[in-house]
């Protein structure tokens, strides 16, 4: 009897521990939205202070609940405003900039937003050590103020043409903070702002101390919000951000359907593409990833160290890759080729890289009194080519197979890298290894982070491969200390980032080439605070004063900028490949019309601000 | 007994702790991460829009805010100064957020992983250990042995894997990650509680499966010594019964090894479980101190290591001190 007794408890208890049912607390799943976590736990959940900028950014709150001015989205180029009403307005000498913001927006407890929160944003930056705007406010702001309660002045220390930048969201600004909340606080840096009080569409309702989930509820005044203005109701009533572990995990829960919005690797997107039939990439076929994104990945050289500081050492080793190849090994072609230091992204394609098109395709490099064209603009169909081949299906025109991969890149030319290398006094030894003109071996290291899933990681192993068919004895070597290496210029080579990430908004590239203007150089030992390449030009400058002397929006940047892209590819400071490839898995299950390659209609990202303007276009399927 | 065996102890203890607190203050600075740097490219990683003409005032800044500068000695006597406060300073990549609170929010998930995997196995590994050199030759014994020899071998991280696809995607029983469900107010709640089993059995069997056999082997080695001692061969001669025997006889002899196994282990719990803390998204200590030794978060890596330090040292000191208790050799020697 006393057995029975005991056994009975168990069987209850543990149908207690197992029951979901019972435990579960979680709003209804067809009307949640549940997106992952993409840089992992969150360290400090219960802070959501990210003024102070210690604070992840990426727990759901810029998406959902804080708001900026402005926001830039990539998919469409367009400056997007948010609190703001209308783009800057800039004196004519820069020294001014008015913004005149939107009004009818509330804060999520109930208080107008006003230019007194703007002020106080920026005031409260200033004098608090710590936030992350206090030294660029501080270095530029002389005076902030409103005119009346919807228009914020500006006055500043210096002619700036782009001040507004410090606002423009991309996936990092200063966003605005409530006055009203804030100004109670002793110490704005301590400050937990929890729950968080913001303008945007959602609110907090719950988070888990352990960091691993955050559930936010639609408000129901949402549209008192930009977003309600701008693009209507949100679709789901609850959006949860969730981290269950590294991508096989994700790709678990994907195709158990507890995943709606995942990023993932190749491999892993492979696996729930064929295990869950309501998953999708970013294309429903190949090339699956979200290829136009605003930054170029490949590689940067450090042109202070022998030999890399020779340029045409650089060009011999641009020459000996094959793109294609590397492509396939290490994106299994799924890449959008960016030789020109510019991003591939769709609006760039027809500001820079159609203009340029006909400069790459005559482009030539002189060896030995020969000249050589270099730039394969076929590439791209090669590409299309070998996909087919391979079984996939690809678009047939030339503007889409264009969209899909690019304009080009240079061709794969060792003979030409041969020549090249026997001009500048190397040779190659009796194993047909390289050797350096005083005749030792020439050994290339490329430092890269460890991450497997990186561009960094993957195509510092592809490069290292193809250079070491080339003869050169190359090694990838990935480390926790990237940071460190590159910092004080301890490095040879880096796989990683070749140029600065631009706003991809716009027609504006300042934000992505002014890092190599030489006010910014240090030599090596000393820390960086320029591009990592170390590169340097005097042509550049002057390119790069002159957009400072420029509005944001004058058409005049596009040929300035496109000058620096040309003295980019001359000098080659890095492998320029190609944007970075994104590989998102969509589970279609609960919820339908994602941005995707067949329907851009924003920033596909659940990571980045421009999340909350994806919400309203999202349709429930309806199932339970 | 006192001057002999304890005072010696207390002394030793102390400049354990003292050795420890200096090395753990060291280490992290021969770290090739920097905690200023770390931050900025985490800045920059995280899209913020950096001028490169700020980049140098932060640094600056970030260098004062973390109180970084003066020289080694200044920041080692601060060090000191702050842990006799109980102050272990603030984190560097949660700024302002203090050292503390982080250890405090991660450390009851560790512990209550750590303590209750280790008291399981402990238990059902010395126990069994116990029995199969009690009974050699009863099936049962040897099928148990035959199990956990073929257990232990395996890597971790497949057992745990294959739990978690097991369990939580094939059949999902439980759940993928977290520590508690969603909407379970946090407290001494029977919601709460079941909760917290319901995501805690996965992790804490994996480690249970596997520690098992350390705490199996152990006792199996040392009681099959003891099973041929003359005491033991005594009782049976004398008929005592095979219960009194098995347990007064030979386990509380060869306990005592697996006590001090035991004790060390639960010092080494503030050092977290890396690995069933990433396989499962189970929050805890092991992550923290991981991603605080990428980050080169030198206080935090000293607040973790502090613990560590403290808690295995006086596991130790509270071994020795309860040996002469349970060892009378050690009493009269």
């Amino acid at each position: 009897m006393r057995s029975k007794s005991v056994l009975l408890l168990l069987v209850v208890g543990f149908c207690l521990v197992f029951s979901s049912v019972l435990l579960a607390a979680e709003p209804p799943r067809h009307e949640t939205l549940i997106a992952d976590i993409l840089t992992g736990k969150v360290g400090n959940p219960g802070n959501f202070n990210f003024w102070a900028t210690w604070v992840g950014n990426d727990k759901g709150l810029q998406q959902l609940v804080i708001d900026p001015l402005w926001m830039a989205d990539y998919v469409t180029g367009e400056m997007i405003n948010v609190l703001a009403k209308e783009n800057p307005i800039y004196s004519e000498d820069f020294t001014t900039m008015t913004v005149k913001l939107r009004e009818g927006i509330y804060w999520n407890d109930g208080v107008p937003f006003t230019a007194d929160d703007v002020v106080y944003t920026v005031e409260l930056s200033m004098a608090t050590p710590g936030f992350g705007y206090h030294t660029q406010f501080n270095q530029y702001v002389e005076k902030v103020y409103k005119t009346d309660d919807y228009t914020v002045i500006f006055e500043l220390k210096q002619p700036n043409s782009r001040f507004h930048y410090q606002f423009l969201d991309r996936w990092g600004a200063c966003r605005i903070l409530p006055k009203h909340v804030f100004e109670q606080v002793e110490d704005p840096l301590s400050f937990q702002f929890n729950p968080p009080v913001g303008t945007g569409p959602y609110k907090l309702v719950d988070y888990d101390l352990g960091g691993y989930w955050f559930l936010y509820e639609l408000r129901e005044d949402w549209e008192r919000t930009a977003t309600g203005m701008l693009y209507g109701k949100p679709a789901p009533k609850y959006v949860k951000f969730m981290y269950v572990g590294d991508a096989s995990k994700k790709a678990m829960a994907m195709i158990n359907h507890e995943l709606d919005m995942a990023d993932l690797t190749p491999e892993s997107l492979e696996v729930v593409l064929s295990r869950n039939e309501y998953a999708s990439g970013y294309y429903k076929d190949f090339p699956w990833a979200e290829l136009l994104h605003p930054c170029v990945t490949g590689a940067a050289f450090n042109t202070l160290v022998y030999p890399f500081d020779n340029p045409e050492v650089r060009w011999a080793l641009n020459l000996a890759l094959d793109a294609k190849n590397l492509a396939l090994t290490a994106y299994n072609g799924a890449v959008a080729f960016a030789p020109a230091y510019i991003p591939a992204l769709l609006p760039y394609y027809e500001l820079y890289y159609e203009r340029m098109l006909p400069y790459l395709e005559e482009y030539t490099l002189e060896i030995d009194g020969e000249e050589y064209k270099i730039f394969n603009s076929n590439l791209p169909f090669e590409m299309a080519e070998e996909a087919r081949r391979r079984g996939y299906d690809v678009p047939e025109t030339e503007e889409e197979i264009r969209i899909m991969f690019g304009y080009g890149w240079w061709k794969h030319s060792p003979e030409l890298a041969e020549k090249l290398l026997l001009k500048n006094g190397f040779t190659r030894g009796r194993d047909g290894k390289w050797l350096l003109p005083d005749g030792t071996p020439w050994k290339i290291e490329i430092v890269c982070l460890t991450a497997a899933t990186n561009p960094s990681f993957k195509w510092a192993f592809a490069i290292a491969n193809q250079w070491s068919a080339f003869g050169i004895d190359c090694e990838a070597i990935p480390t926790e200390v990237v940071e460190s290496l590159t910092e004080t210029g301890d490095y040879q080579v880096v796989g990683g980032q070749p140029a600065a990430e631009p706003f991809g908004a716009g027609i504006d590239l300042y934000r992505g080439l002014n890092v190599f203007h030489s006010q910014y150089w240090k030599p090596i030992g000393e820390k960086l605070v320029g591009h990592q390449s170390r590169w340097v030009n005097e042509e550049i400058d002057y390119f790069i004063d002159q957009m400072e002397q420029t509005d944001y929006s004058d058409p005049k940047n596009i040929e300035l900028a496109i000058e620096v892209a040309k003295r980019l590819i001359d000098g080659q400071p890095g492998v320029s490949l190609a944007s970075f490839p994104g590989f998102m898995g969509l589970d279609n299950y609960y919820w339908t019309n994602y941005p995707t390659g067949d329907n851009p209609y924003a920033v596909p990202w659940y990571h980045w601000p421009n999340f909350k303007f994806v919400l309203p276009f999202l349709q429930p399927t309806g199932r339970h | 007994m006192l001057k002999k065996y304890y005072i010696p102890r207390l002394i030793q203890y102390f400049t354990v702790v003292f050795i420890g607190l200096t090395l753990v203050f060291v280490i992290p600075r021969l770290l090739p991460s920097n905690p200023v740097e770390s931050q900025l490219s985490r800045m920059m990683a995280q899209g913020q829009y950096l001028d490169p003409a700020a980049i140098e005032q932060i640094r600056e800044t970030l260098q004062q805010l973390y109180g970084l500068e003066g020289g080694m000695f200044q920041q080692y006597i601060s060090y000191f100064k702050r842990l006799f406060t109980g102050d272990l300073g603030p984190s560097f990549t949660q700024f302002p957020t203090p050292v503390m609170t982080l250890i405090k929010q991660s450390l009851p998930w560790t512990v209550g992983l750590l303590l209750v995997s280790l008291t399981i196995s402990w238990l059902i590994g010395t126990i069994l250990g116990g029995i199969r050199v009690s009974f050699p030759h009863s099936r049962l014994a040897r099928l148990i042995e035959l199990v956990i020899m073929g257990v232990r071998p395996i890597p971790y991280y497949i057992v745990a894997l294959v739990l978690l696809i097991l369990f939580a995607f094939l059949v999902p029983v439980f759940p993928m990650a977290g520590g508690y469900s969603m909407g379970v107010k946090i407290g001494f709640n029977a919601r709460f509680i079941l909760s917290l089993l319901r995501h805690a059995f996965l992790p804490v069997l994996s480690m249970v499966i596997i520690e098992i056999g350390g705490w199996f082997l152990q006792m199996r080695n040392v009681a099959s010594n003891i099973i041929e001692e003359d005491y033991v061969v005594y009782a049976e001669a004398s008929g005592l019964p095979k219960a009194k025997i098995v347990f007064m006889y030979i386990m509380r002899n060869a306990i005592i090894p697996q006590i001090t196994g035991f004790a060390l282990n639960l010092g080494f719990i503030f050092g977290g479980a890396l690995i069933t803390e990433i396989v499962f998204a189970y929050p805890g200590m092991g992550y923290l101190l991981y991603s605080a030794i990428l980050a080169g978060d030198y206080n935090l890596i000293m607040g973790i290591n502090v613990f560590s330090i403290i808690g295995v040292s006086t596991a130790m000191l509270v071994v020795d001190l309860v040996y002469p208790l349970l060892d009378p050799r050690v009493r009269y020697s």
